[in-house]
């Protein structure tokens, strides 16, 4: 099965600061570090190797940096990996993003049996990225997955919506989102990330290697822009209540009742 | 001059940050007060290969630089210094050795065991009446047939309780007025070897360190490591990378004390106001947060010119002199500033205080440290 997993370099999110002015994430400074849900990703993605054989390609769209992230990819796994740069691809949006992602994958030969991708990334939250790139590739997808059993060519998956867990049965070629339910992304060996950064090669595709044209990339190739950004004030507010342990305890349990985190019958989250 | 981690060296940290906060933090407290060291985190560090981690990749190593080996240490010592420890002596000062000094033949049989975490090392120098003076040492080696035949006692050896290869330090001429040393790299359950219990320690609880005897117990040649005479040479020669491992271990216990010092600054309130607002903790803070930092850069310093292939003896020795220091003095500061919280079992800073100590003891005490500076130097 080759599959290519999507993954994004991303802020280390407690250390996130925003230039208001320019409306981005100031990167500078700042460690970058693999989209938590792709790291998902790209667990189920060694999973389904180890179950069906085939290989991982691992592809990333953004400044030369992120070779960091593809790198510690291939340490977790990938076969292959290929970052997509180009000072032309700045400021895109998610459409723009994905129209190049979805390029490079139809660029692939073989063309994959699977793209996986993170459900969203923690800097920007959108969860646009996957599903565009199955639109634009006329793949059939499921989003936020959290089991994926390969049946024949086809794949049944399971994802949990408002409560309820849908599952379905997924023709190949096909596209995935995961959740973080899936699977936890494994620790990564020394020698692994050894061999990773000093051995193996990355695949660099700018503009040119994609035909693309500069307005179909970056921020001429964007849909949106960003109008304004600004820090949001937290409203979290805590409440002090005194008296007796039981009435504490009585008094947590009726709020997280409240709140439907506590079920009030059987006493069980 | 370029003084930042490479791309390569901060994933290695973030990595084995990850994996130290999620496996063996929450040990940390059970292993220091039950003295006990979970199999399974051994197992667990095996797979991800901490037990070999500047042996290459062809001997079922990491295939590490020294730097990054620093970052490991650090790292793991930051969740748990007992785990550092016992990571720090087996590679550094027990496999490396066995990698640089011994036969292909050792390498084949020890090492590759060794780095895949299958058998835990131990460096046996130190005795009742022999430590910091080496040349006290008492255990003999005397030649027999095709080997050898060894008496003597060992003390305080790290990562003992749990160890499968030893190396064994021991005088191999009894006449002369020069004592003559060699090494000898000893399997645990080679008759004439005896592990005694346990030392009940201060700090590092977790490490099963303990006295070993060596009572008639013949070693064939093959097991000495080097040529007879050579033992001073790579005991000195393991001890200097020794002192970076140590030095990156005291750095760990530092940083943890300081993370745990200005969260709990910011969240202590007293007459109205985080901690962290008082001019007098706020001095503290300043000044071990800058102290660390230039702990961190002499440690790393030592690591990159081993890497490079220079001579780092006295950097190394101020590395491990200084990172210790500043470690004890991290955490006796940061446990003023938890105040009567900090003197309890509630919260880790009194583990780190207990641990640090260890760091200006072993693998050479400040006393000697200084006595090697001091040697650069022109003195003594």
């Amino acid at each position: 099965m080759d599959i290519i997993v999507c993954i994004k370099q991303v802020p280390d999110v407690p250390n996130i600061r925003l230039d208001e002015h320019r409306m981005t994430i100031i990167r500078e400074g700042v460690e970058g570090i693999i989209n938590p849900l792709d790291c998902v990703a790209l667990e189920a993605a060694v999973n389904l190797r180890e179950r069906q054989g085939g290989r991982i390609t691992v592809l990333s769209m953004g400044p030369p940096q992120s070779e960091e992230a593809l790198r510690e990819a291939l340490a977790f796994g990938a076969d292959q990996a290929i970052l997509l740069t180009d000072p032309a691809f700045a400021g895109a949006d998610t459409l723009a993003t994905s129209h190049v992602l979805a390029t490079a994958i139809s660029m692939l030969k073989p063309f994959p049996d699977l793209v996986i991708c993170g459900r969203q990334t923690i800097d920007s939250d959108t969860g646009h990225v996957g599903p565009q790139i199955a639109e634009e590739l006329d793949l059939p997808q499921v989003c936020g997955v959290n089991e994926i059993h390969p049946q024949g060519d086809s794949l049944v998956v399971k994802r949990l919506y408002d409560g309820f867990q849908d599952t379905f049965r997924v023709n190949t070629p096909a596209l995935l989102t995961v959740s973080q339910d899936l699977s936890s992304p494994h620790h990564i060996p020394l020698g692994d990330l050894e061999r990773a950064f000093s051995d193996r090669e990355i695949i660099r595709w700018a503009i040119k290697d994609l035909n693309l044209k500069p307005e179909e990339v970056g921020l001429g190739g964007s849909a949106t822009r960003v109008w304004k950004l600004r820090k949001a004030a937290s409203k979290r507010r805590g409440e002090i209540v005194t008296g007796s342990t039981q009435s504490l305890v009585e008094h947590v349990i009726r709020k997280l009742e409240a709140l439907s985190i506590l079920d009030e019958e059987s006493g069980n989250g | 001059m370029y003084l930042e981690p490479s791309m390569k060296q901060m994933v290695i940290r973030r990595t084995v940050r990850k994996f130290a906060e999620e496996r063996l933090s929450p040990v940390a407290v059970e292993m220091d007060a039950t003295g006990t060291f979970p199999s399974e985190i051994i197992r667990e560090m095996a797979k991800l290969q901490y037990f070999g981690l500047e042996i290459p990749a062809h001997y079922g190593g990491a295939g590490l630089d020294a730097v990054s080996y620093a970052i490991v240490i650090e790292e793991i010592s930051r969740s748990c210094a007992a785990v550092g420890l016992c990571i720090c002596v087996h590679n550094s000062v027990s496999a490396n050795p066995i990698y640089e000094f011994g036969t292909e033949g050792q390498r084949k049989t020890f090492l590759v065991p060794m780095a895949e975490g299958q058998a835990i090392g131990t460096f046996c120098l130190t005795e009742p009446n022999a430590g910091s003076d080496v040349s006290s040492l008492g255990t003999i080696a005397i030649r027999d047939g095709n080997g050898y035949v060894l008496n003597g006692n060992k003390v305080f050896v790290t990562n003992g309780g749990m160890s499968s290869v030893n190396l064994i330090f021991a005088v191999t001429n009894t006449t002369g007025k020069q004592k003559r040393y060699s090494v000898f790299i000893v399997e645990s359950e080679r008759k004439g070897l005896e592990k005694g219990p346990n030392e009940e320690l201060m700090g590092m609880r977790g490490n099963p360190v303990c006295p070993i005897a060596l009572n008639d117990c013949h070693v064939p040649v093959e097991n000495r490591l080097g040529g007879e005479g050579q033992g001073l040479k790579i005991a000195l020669s393991s001890l200097v990378d020794g002192r970076i491992g140590i030095a990156s271990q005291a750095l760990g216990i530092a940083q943890a004390s300081l993370d745990v010092s200005l969260e709990y600054a910011k969240e202590r309130y007293q007459f109205g106001k985080p901690l962290s607002e008082f001019g007098a903790i706020q001095n503290y803070l300043v000044n071990l947060v800058t102290r660390v930092e230039g702990a961190r850069l002499l440690t790393y310093r030592s690591a990159y010119l081993k890497d490079q292939g220079l001579a780092h003896t006295k950097e190394a020795a101020m590395a491990k002199l200084y990172a210790s220091e500043v470690a004890v003095d991290v955490t006796r500061v940061g446990l003023q500033i938890h105040g009567g919280y900090g003197y309890t079992k509630a919260y880790p800073i009194e583990r780190y205080y207990r641990d640090a100590k260890a760091c200006e003891i072993y693998e050479g005490t400040s006393e000697i440290q200084r006595l090697v500076i001091a040697r650069s130097l022109g003195y003594g």
